[in-house]
């Protein structure tokens, strides 16, 4: 009898397991085969010098070099360690650093997992410290700087889509038809492709042909070539990503305003509190945990940053908007450069890492 | 037709919207979904293959040309006129059946490098000169050399210069179409307003020293620039320096060294930045408006090549474009020796057609000896052309503008080969651009260039 | 307190007027450019208010586009492979989905934490190994080329678990004592329920098909399998070379239509979608 149970049981068992299995297979075949595969397969490539073409022709073209690649990358010749051999890149370790502790002291952090990220920091602020000394020089010179724009247009772009939004979320969070067709409005850019994103910019900037041209000419001044100018162009870039993608940040922030509860904002109303003070009190501290989640979402996404420098200047003036995704497209399709580019992809993969990882324990921590 | 099928299209993307909410009716309008996608499906695949001869596929740039049809003679541009060959052909043969794939010219190479990496090249495709080390070095393209005559195309024909662009290890591997150079699109209005117009020719500089003299002469009598280009987006700037490299025996590298800081680089670099300062010149233009700069007349000469002299012959001819007197000059020699930037565009076969499909490799070739003997319309765009026979026709020398050039095919250079041409320019492109719009001082810039180009050397 | 309110609201709306006007102005233009005529375009593009105002008014550039050009078949492409990738993505992510978050397996953890890294692996970081791969396999040039890559992006899987983990187990229990079997219950029970989830899934991975740039840049190579959004790179430069920037701005029209109209239909959805999936997220 018992026995019997016990088959019943472990029979029970395998069908439960099969039965699922059956649900996740397709996934995980799918998942494992073009996902997980490729990416071991890209670091793989990045251990070899492995030009596209030749190796096409002749799959043994390709050598091993081990980390040559990376340090192609990251290292040059007469390397020497300074403390503040790179102000902004240790600078902004430094303030990650007290962000950390500041998150700490609030009680937002646990002691773990503040030392943890302490610890890291360290390791990159000692890491930021080699740099080329007298007379020495990176190997790839342009990788650093084209890394430093891609931060940059993250740090112009993603503050500036979150503040827009947010207030536009907050002044269109009613239910009136005024309100709902301006929602439309804001979004509606959303949806176009990067391409015809770039084709209207591309033409808006234009310095003959482009509107702000147009109507700077009219009040008689001279138009700007902004995507030939330098300073300029990566304002440009960032102005037409803003006007692309508000529209995403807005709709999280109208659901994150509608979870707010109704009774809070009546009180606020009761208390005439005016519409900044109920701003600044009521709405930012609820909207805490949205916030983070769109600043991290959007920094994700926008260090992929691709079609806008391919497409309006093409990484121009001299490698000012030169961003690391395109460097990667480049170094593969137009140099047949594999290896370095897959080494590229992977530092790329770093980066959001820790990015996630840091959305992970941000969301994880809120939840406790 | 064309309408019913857009339609079809939209009614399709609106099944595929009303499924929502109605259960019932979701298997029904699934089903139709499919029926009409399907529909859809077969009538594009329609538009895309309209016969039944074998498929030969050609990749080019050239820009697009939608309304080309089969009267070569008509055709304008480089775009149309190449078109209309190729459609020509097409009605001509209807064994064959061309589908041509226009890539725009920005992404070109890397997607026929990823083409060709991916198995999948087209089956015939323009290339430059330039790249042929490159492709050859892997055999990656079919040696054509045993095959030409066989097929009407006679090497022997080619100028010597065309035939060492196609060469590669004693091979023959593409049949050139033309060698484009730059040159000096000079408006005669303003040169003549200027006093530099002599017998009916421009006055050009044949020192730095002049250009500058002139620059301000045209400053002085016109207010208008002196010399437009494209010097924000792609080479001809670059090509601008490369010419006065030449022109005093100098070049960017040679045995596979780099040379590109020397005070000949310099010299040519400050001549160019010489023009900016005293503002006659703008260094923000891009090839777009850096033409229409010179059509609107705000520059008196425009440096350009030779694939737009048909294009702005035209464009004077006609009434509303500023433009009127318009005349081709040779680049003028402002050191020692005359030089000027030149390539040649010149037409490939994948090495795996040849090998494995040999019906299409036959359609391939018979292709190019229709663009072969259609070389003088091919010369109509500005183009010099590589046939001999041509050359030596009355034909070619009464093109439009045609003698006011014709020593630029003697002064044609380029840099030495090399598999990483593409990767070279690109840093030129970028550090000379560096000087002219970003103020980085041309010592850094030289010897930046000169390590990165060293680098790709060395790769 | 009614009229006080209204005029609160009208303050508002036109202090938003002018935000709302910069934001148009760039889409108009475009409709604008594309309905004038491209000689004119050649001289200047500020003929009437700046060029706002499409006069001389010609529907020649969206003519000559219909009768010659490659755009419908960009359109199709994009359209089999948009739809082709939200199919997919809905079927893999609902079914992995459920079994993360209500069966019960062998290794559930481990694999769920190695579904959950592949969140931090970025496109741009596998897309060059998984075009040599492609190139092996001989995939590029193809639909499911252009689709395959997508399905293996485990966001939707993360957005069906967060969803799953949600429901009840009430409705599952009421239903396995009326007999069903697991299968059963996935399809007639948990699915209906979860067609918000799937909606925020569907809406997302739609939009992302149809904005890809860098993926159908690398593999597709033959201008008979361009998406509309690699297309049209390709024809801003080549008409800007040839046919004028009217039939470059006519294209941008065309291609942007559909996708704003499905948008423009779908709205309420696509506003609760991109909530329902934000806030789980």
């Amino acid at each position: 009898m018992f026995e019997q149970f016990k088959t019943d049981l472990r029979w029970a068992g395998v069908r439960q397991n099969l039965v699922a299995w059956v649900f996740l297979l397709p996934f995980v075949f799918v998942y494992v085969a073009f996902l997980i595969y490729p990416f071991c397969r890209g670091v793989w490539i990045s251990l070899h010098d492995w030009n596209l073409l030749a190796v096409t022709f002749n799959p043994d073209a390709k050598t091993f070099i081990g980390l040559d690649n990376y340090l192609r990358l990251f290292w040059g010749t007469e390397m020497t360690w300074r403390a503040w051999a790179r102000p902004v890149l240790q600078g902004l370790c430094v303030l990650a650093a007290l962000f950390c502790v500041w998150r700490y002291r609030t009680g937002e952090l646990r002691w773990s997992t503040l030392w943890q990220c302490l610890m890291a920091l360290l390791l990159l602020m000692f890491f930021f410290g080699w740099a080329p000394g007298e007379g020495g020089r990176w190997f790839d010179r342009r990788f650093w700087p084209t890394v430093g724009n891609t931060v940059f247009f993250v740090a112009m772009v993603v503050p500036a889509i979150t503040l827009i939004s947010l207030l536009l979320a907050t002044a269109l969070n009613r239910e009136t038809r005024g309100a709902a067709f301006l929602r439309t409005l804001f979004f509606l850019s959303q949806v176009l492709s990067v391409t015809v994103v770039t084709l209207i910019w591309q033409m808006m900037f234009s310095a003959r042909q482009g509107l702000l041209a147009n109507v700077v000419r009219e009040f008689g001044g001279v138009p700007l070539s902004w995507l030939a100018e330098p300073g300029f162009a990566m304002a440009a870039i960032v102005i037409a990503t803003v006007w692309w993608s508000i529209g995403i940040a807005m709709v999280l922030f109208l659901a994150g305003l509608q979870d707010i509860p109704q009774e809070m904002q009546e009180a606020a109303k009761l208390d005439r509190a005016n519409s900044v003070q109920a701003f600044w009190y009521i709405i930012l501290p609820n909207l805490k945990r949205t916030i983070t989640l769109v600043v991290i979402l959007q920094i994700i996404l926008h260090f992929q940053v691709f079609g806008q420098a391919h497409l309006m200047t093409q990484g121009g003036p001299n490698d000012q908007t030169q961003v690391l995704v395109r460097y990667i497209y480049q170094t593969a399709f137009r140099d047949s450069d594999l290896g370095i580019a897959s080494a590229m992809a992977v530092f790329l993969f770093v980066i959001m890492s820790v990015f996630s990882a840091v959305q992970f324990m941000v969301s994880r921590e809120d939840e406790q | 037709m064309l309408y019913a099928k857009n339609r079809k299209l939209i009614a399709t993307a609106q099944a595929v919207v009303n499924y929502k909410d109605k259960k019932a009716e979701k298997v029904i309008t699934m089903r139709k979904t499919f029926v009409s996608m399907i529909a859809a499906a077969a009538l594009s695949a329609g538009a895309v293959m309209p016969a039944f001869g074998t498929e030969v596929t050609l990749g080019r740039f050239f820009g697009s040309c939608q309304d080309a049809g089969t009267d070569v003679s008509a055709a304008v541009g480089e775009a149309c006129i190449i078109q209309s060959i190729i459609n020509a052909f097409d009605a001509e043969n209807d064994d064959f059946d061309v589908t041509t794939l226009p890539t725009d010219w920005g992404n070109y190479y890397d997607q026929i490098i990823a083409s060709y990496a991916s198995g999948n090249p087209p089956d015939v495709h323009v290339m430059h000169r330039h790249r042929i080390p490159e492709y050859g070095q892997i055999g990656a393209l079919a040696d054509l050399t045993d095959d030409l005559m066989a097929h009407g195309i006679d090497p022997d024909d080619w100028t010597e210069s065309a035939r060492e662009a196609v060469t590669w290890n004693d091979r023959i591997l593409g049949v050139p179409m033309d060698l484009h150079a730059n040159l000096w699109h000079v408006n005669m209005d303003l040169m003549e307003a200027a006093g530099l117009v002599e017998d009916g020719r421009p006055i050009l500089p044949s020192s730095p020293e002049e250009m500058m003299e002139h620059a301000e002469m045209v400053r002085e009598a016109t207010g208008q620039y002196y010399l437009a280009a494209d010097f924000s987006e792609f080479e001809i700037g670059v090509r601008m320096v490369l010419a006065f490299l030449w022109q005093q025996d100098s070049n960017i590298f040679a045995n596979g060294t780099a040379t590109i800081n020397t005070p000949e680089a310099r010299n040519a670099l400050e001549l160019i930045t010489g023009l900016f300062d005293g503002d006659y010149a703008n260094s923000r233009t891009n090839y777009a408006d850096s033409q229409q700069s010179f059509l609107n007349g705000e520059a008196a000469v425009l440096v350009n090549g030779t694939w737009v002299v048909d294009f702005y012959a035209e464009q004077a001819a006609d009434e509303d474009v500023e433009l009127t007197n318009y005349y081709v000059a040779d680049f003028p020699t402002l050191y020692d020796e005359p030089a000027t930037w030149a390539d040649s565009h010149l037409w490939a076969i994948p090495a795996s057609v040849q090998r494995d499909d040999p019906e299409v490799y036959e359609g391939a070739l018979k292709l190019l000896a229709f663009i072969n003997d259609h070389n003088i319309d091919w010369a109509r765009t500005g183009h010099a052309a590589v046939r001999e026979s041509v050359l030596n026709s009355d034909e070619y020398a009464e093109l439009p503008h045609r003698s006011e050039y014709d020593n630029t095919v003697n002064i044609a250079r380029d840099t030495p080969a090399s598999a990483r041409y593409g990767a070279i320019q690109d840093i030129l492109n970028r550090e000379f651009q560096a000087i002219w719009l970003t103020g980085k001082s041309i010592d850094a810039a030289l010897s930046d260039a000169e390590e990165d180009v060293q680098s790709q050397l060395d790769r | 307190m009614k009229t006080m309110e209204n005029r609160r609201l009208a303050l508002l709306y036109t202090m938003l007027a002018l935000p709302a006007f910069i934001w148009l102005v760039p889409t108009l233009w475009m409709v604008s450019l594309s309905l004038q005529p491209n000689a004119l375009l050649a001289r200047t593009t500020s003929n009437t208010f700046w060029g706002l105002i499409p006069y001389p008014l010609t529907l020649d550039n969206y003519l000559n586009l219909l009768a010659h050009g490659q755009v419908h078949v960009w359109f199709f492409n994009s359209l089999v492979v948009a739809l082709g990738m939200t199919i997919g993505v809905l079927v893999l992510s609902t079914t992995a989905g459920y079994a993360f978050a209500r069966l019960n397996f062998v290794g559930k953890k481990t694999l769920l934490v190695l579904v959950l890294l592949g969140l931090m692996i970025p496109e741009q970081a596998v897309f060059i190994p998984l075009y040599t791969l492609f190139s092996e396999l001989g995939w590029h040039n193809s639909h499911h080329g252009l689709i395959i890559p997508r399905l293996a992006v485990p966001i939707g899987v993360f957005i069906m678990i967060q969803f799953f983990r949600g429901v009840t187990r009430d409705v599952e229990e009421a239903a396995r004592i009326d007999g069903a079997n697991t299968f059963q219950i996935f399809w007639h029970v948990m699915l209906p329920l979860a067609r918000p989830a799937m909606m925020t899934v569907a809406i997302l991975t739609f939009l992302y098909a149809w904005n890809d740039y860098l993926w159908p840049l690398v593999s597709a190579q033959r201008t008979e399998h361009f998406t509309i959004t690699l297309g049209l790179a390709s024809l801003q430069s080549n008409f800007a070379q040839s046919e004028g920037l009217g039939s470059v701005m006519a294209s941008g029209v065309i291609a942007s239509l559909p996708v704003v109209a499905l948008f423009l239909i779908f709205q309420r959805y696509v506003v609760r979608a991109v909530a329902v999936g934000g806030s789980k997220g």
